[in-house]
């Protein structure tokens, strides 16, 4: 068998984080010779899921400082030992670095199908949003549903009439918004609660139902109309697309670790050479523009192309971050997925919205936004009885005390203890703030894709292949698609 | 084809000469099947081999309804045993509340639609009566049948032709089978149409069906009673699943005169009764914005015109005074100028302003008010405006009203 340093590489690949993977996928059919290296000895990068155990391994990397960019600041907690009668083993859970929802209308869900990958995911349903309202002075805080379209609003006994109408009228523009540029271009710059007042006449209270739906982790009066309006339309439209009741899907095992998973399997059986616990420690760049590329076991190997994973070793003034908490609780939570739409399947993940000013510690209320995804044992990232929550929100320095609250608040109004949690991880994490494609977004953002083809037409050149429409292999079951999800 | 947000991967189709050739032999071998049946058809073979070939036919084209006809003459000619003067009653039960799918289906949809399993058909066996043989053999076709039709109807939910041969299979059922046991298929029929409405909430063969499947399973001669309230309760579902559903809304209209004389409803309940529905439709008609549902503005003038014409086939309250009828069509006035006020670019309330007036001068005896004149004119100019298309109504509507 010949050595990594024998063969003349068309392309080394650095990272299988998830933009790394796509790319391999993306490569799989095409006949280069590609080496797919990275650092870790997992799939996934930083989109990694992870057991117990592992995730014990992972924070002391990351405390140890050990090139573990982007993320930083990592600790943890748990109620028990792994196997005892709270926390069950450890390779029960796939805690995901890479919990992003992908919307229905999602490019990456066509070029899952074309590229025939998809029959080795299963997609599961995102139908159930939350709102959390501190607001009531003589009752407890309360979940509150977001309205997913018209017939939630008909039925939201909170909203008066006028503000029925108001809100339609918003929606209706919403999800057309490109045909009606008048309306909103003179405003591209305001912020999303001035337009929504002024031009829509909407009340406080819905206006912050309507800015949730942007999943911005910036405060409302930092969230501009260009930013916010793509993605509420791309909310609302991608409503029912894939079944009744739910916009989005999550792929079950881990999210985006999940399809790297997949895309690197894809790579390897079009021929790719997958090493892991290998790292790029150097690289020059010969005479005839091919790279002499170092890896950190020593080899030297020879490539025409070398792609690094942009998201390690990036200058620490340009970039945004984020402060996560992944936290194991001992309880279904099964009202909190449960859809009221006819024939909607029951959501795996449900997304849970604190607005800025909804929490508060003994010294601070949140000024930004807080997320909480909720994902059942459906998702197949922990055992049955218990859930995973996901908590996001833009860091600063007393985020973690905010993002413990907030879980412990969605316990409390979904009327379980905060003793429940079985388990808590912190972390931050960075990002290039200079990036097209933003790894940080609570949503897949399509526009990694066009990095990925970007990436793609540098390896292939000009070729009249077409980027991630692949034919089943020879010999392969060919059974019909009707690109219905498995939920 | 775009249906109702259902994705369909694009398949772009090149014509090499192979997928040419390929559909040549598509096209010769399904002419080569039409002229095998109709052979076999004149030849009155009407066997379980021509069943399958019609099956496999009629699976590729639906739409070829002389087929269709072939294959009920082929049941009730060869297939199903000679119906019998009287037939009597069976004593053991025969579980039918499963329908065995013997045609097994690759959509996953139905197999998670249908509570079938194939492990359980009927074991007819032990059973030596004649009667019993005739029913066993009577209901394998009718379910194996349906069966046969289910993927056709998911795959071609608008195919007048599905619809038809599946009632008349039904009724087919009433005739030769115990009344049980038609009755038990029939109820299959309703949660199926449940769900085929759920995927499509605004076909109307759905609705159709429905309306057939309710009619038989209240008929007395399936044992049946009245549905109504609980008809009344699935369009109540329907509506708040899609506000704009033109079906649900008329069903609705059309089930409130049963529901009312069921209930024994007195004048107070009626009143009541229409109180709740205006409060319904009105919410409804806030709950939108441009352009505006029309579905929402039928059942408004649906219940309007229960006030206009009370003693009508569609009487909600009957015995409603001419008095209080223009007391409640004058409520009704001021609560729609309250509506234009931020939906001056809605078309329906101009037009409903309009009309109502005129109707309850009528009521009054008398002619318009020089106010009421120039409110109507002014509605008028405004309709132009909005509907331009209808440019002529509005003219006839000017000589009428300046009289």
């Amino acid at each position: 068998m010949e050595s990594l340093s024998e063969t003349l590489w068309d392309v080394v690949i650095e990272g299988t984080g998830l933009r790394q993977s796509l790319l391999a996928l993306a490569l799989s059919r095409s006949d280069k010779k590609i080496l797919h290296v990275d650092q870790h000895d997992y799939y996934g990068s930083a989109e990694a899921a992870f057991g117990l155990q592992e995730a014990d391994e992972w924070v002391g990397n990351v405390a140890a400082d050990s090139l573990t960019l982007p993320f930083r600041n990592a600790s943890l907690w748990k109620a028990g030992v792994y196997g005892d009668e709270r926390l069950s083993f450890s390779r029960a859970y796939a805690l995901s670095l890479s919990p992003q929802i992908v919307y229905s209308t999602s490019q990456l869900l066509a070029q899952l199908v074309s590229s025939k990958v998809y029959k080795q995911l299963e997609f599961q349903a995102v139908g159930t949003w939350w709102i959390y309202d501190s607001s009531a002075i003589d009752a407890s805080p309360s979940l509150r549903r977001i309205p997913n379209g018209r017939e939630d609003i008909f039925e939201d006994k909170s909203i008066d009439l006028r503000a029925k109408r108001s809100l339609m009228k918003f929606l209706k523009f919403v999800v057309d918004y490109q045909s009606s540029p008048e309306t909103w271009e003179p405003h591209a710059t305001s912020s999303l609660p001035d337009f929504l007042s002024t031009q829509f006449k909407l009340p406080p209270h819905l206006q912050t139902v309507i800015i949730a739906l942007a999943l911005s982790l910036e405060t409302p009066d930092n969230t501009t109309v260009s930013y916010s309006l793509p993605r509420i339309a791309r909310h609302l439209t991608s409503i029912g697309v894939l079944g009744p009741g739910f916009g989005a899907v999550l792929p079950k095992w881990g999210g985006g670790a999940e399809i790297a998973q997949v895309a690197c399997r894809a790579g390897a059986v079009g021929g790719g050479v997958y090493v892991l616990g290998t790292g790029v420690k150097d690289a020059s760049t010969d005479a005839d523009g091919s790279s002499d590329v170092t890896l950190s076991n020593g080899e030297v190997v020879k490539t025409k192309l070398l792609l690094r994973d942009v998201s390690s070793g990036v200058p620490s003034d340009a970039v945004i971050a984020v402060s996560r908490i992944i936290a194991v609780v001992s309880t279904s939570l099964l009202p909190l997925f449960e859809s009221t739409i006819e024939g909607a399947p029951l959501s795996a993940v449900s997304v849970v919205v604190f607005p800025p000013n909804t929490l508060s510690t003994s010294d601070t209320a949140n000024t930004h936004p807080i997320y909480i995804m909720a994902h059942s044992n459906e998702t197949g990232e922990c055992p049955g009885g218990q859930s995973v929550l996901y908590a996001t929100t833009l860091y600063s320095s007393n985020r973690k005390a905010l993002l413990k609250i907030a879980i412990d608040s969605l316990l409390l109004s979904t009327q379980n203890a905060a003793d429940a949690v079985l388990y808590s991880l912190h972390y931050e994490q960075t990002a290039p703030s200079f990036g097209i494609a933003n790894p940080l977004d609570l949503a897949f953002d399509d526009r990694m894709l066009e990095d990925v083809k970007c990436d793609w037409k540098k390896v292939v050149g000009e070729v009249d292949a077409k980027f991630m429409r692949f034919e089943d292999w020879a010999g392969m079951n060919n059974e019909q698609v009707d690109g219905d999800c498995d939920y | 084809m775009a249906s109702h947000n259902v994705p369909r991967p694009a398949i772009i189709e090149v014509k090499t000469e192979q997928s040419r050739l390929r559909e040549q032999n598509q096209i010769d071998e399904y002419r080569a099947l039409v002229d095998l049946i109709d052979v076999k058809i004149t030849e009155h073979q009407y066997t379980l081999q021509v069943l399958e070939l019609t099956s496999k036919l009629l699976s590729k084209n639906p739409e070829y309804y002389t087929v269709w006809n072939a294959r009920r003459r082929l049941l009730t000619c060869g297939l199903f045993p000679k119906l019998s003067a009287s037939s009597s009653p069976l004593t053991a039960s025969q579980s039918t509340s499963q329908i065995g799918t013997t045609t097994t289906s690759s959509a996953d949809v139905s197999s998670s639609i249908t509570n079938s399993s194939t492990e359980s058909k009927e074991i007819l066996d032990n059973f030596d009566s004649q009667t019993h043989r005739k029913n066993g053999t009577t209901l394998e076709l009718i379910k194996s049948d349906l069966g046969f039709i289910f993927p056709l109807m998911i795959q071609y939910p608008k195919c007048y032709w599905i619809w038809n041969y599946r009632l008349w299979l039904l009724k087919e059922g009433n005739a030769r089978l115990e009344t049980h046991i038609a009755r038990d298929l029939w109820m299959h029929e309703l949660a199926l149409v449940g769900k085929m409405l759920v995927r499509d909430s605004r076909n109307f063969h759905g609705w159709g069906y429905r309306r057939n499947v309710v009619a038989e399973l209240e008929s007395p001669k399936l044992n049946g009673f009245s549905m109504a309230e609980a008809e009344f309760e699935y369009t109540t579902k329907m509506i708040k699943a899609n506000l704009s559903n033109f079906s649900a809304w008329h069903r609705r209209s059309k089930l409130i005169p049963k529901l009312l004389n069921e209930r024994k409803a007195d004048d107070a309940t009626r009143h009541d009764f229409l109180n709740s529905e205006f409060e319904l439709i009105t919410e409804a008609i806030y709950t939108d914005a441009y352009p505006y549902a029309q579905s929402v503005w039928f059942y408004y003038q649906f219940l309007m015109s229960t006030l206009i014409e009370p003693t009508g086939s569609s009487a909600i309250n009957p015995n409603c005074t001419l008095q209080d009828r223009i007391v409640y069509l004058s409520k009704q006035l001021i609560s729609l100028k309250d509506m234009l006020d931020g939906a001056e670019d809605c078309k329906w309330i101009y037009d409903a302003l309009l009309e109502y007036t005129l109707v309850l001068c009528r009521m009054r005896e008398r002619e318009a008010t020089p106010e009421e004149r120039q409110d109507c004119l002014l509605w008028l100019s405004e309709l132009r405006k909005l509907d331009p298309l209808r440019n002529g109504r509005w003219g006839d509507f000017r000589l009428a009203g300046s009289g």
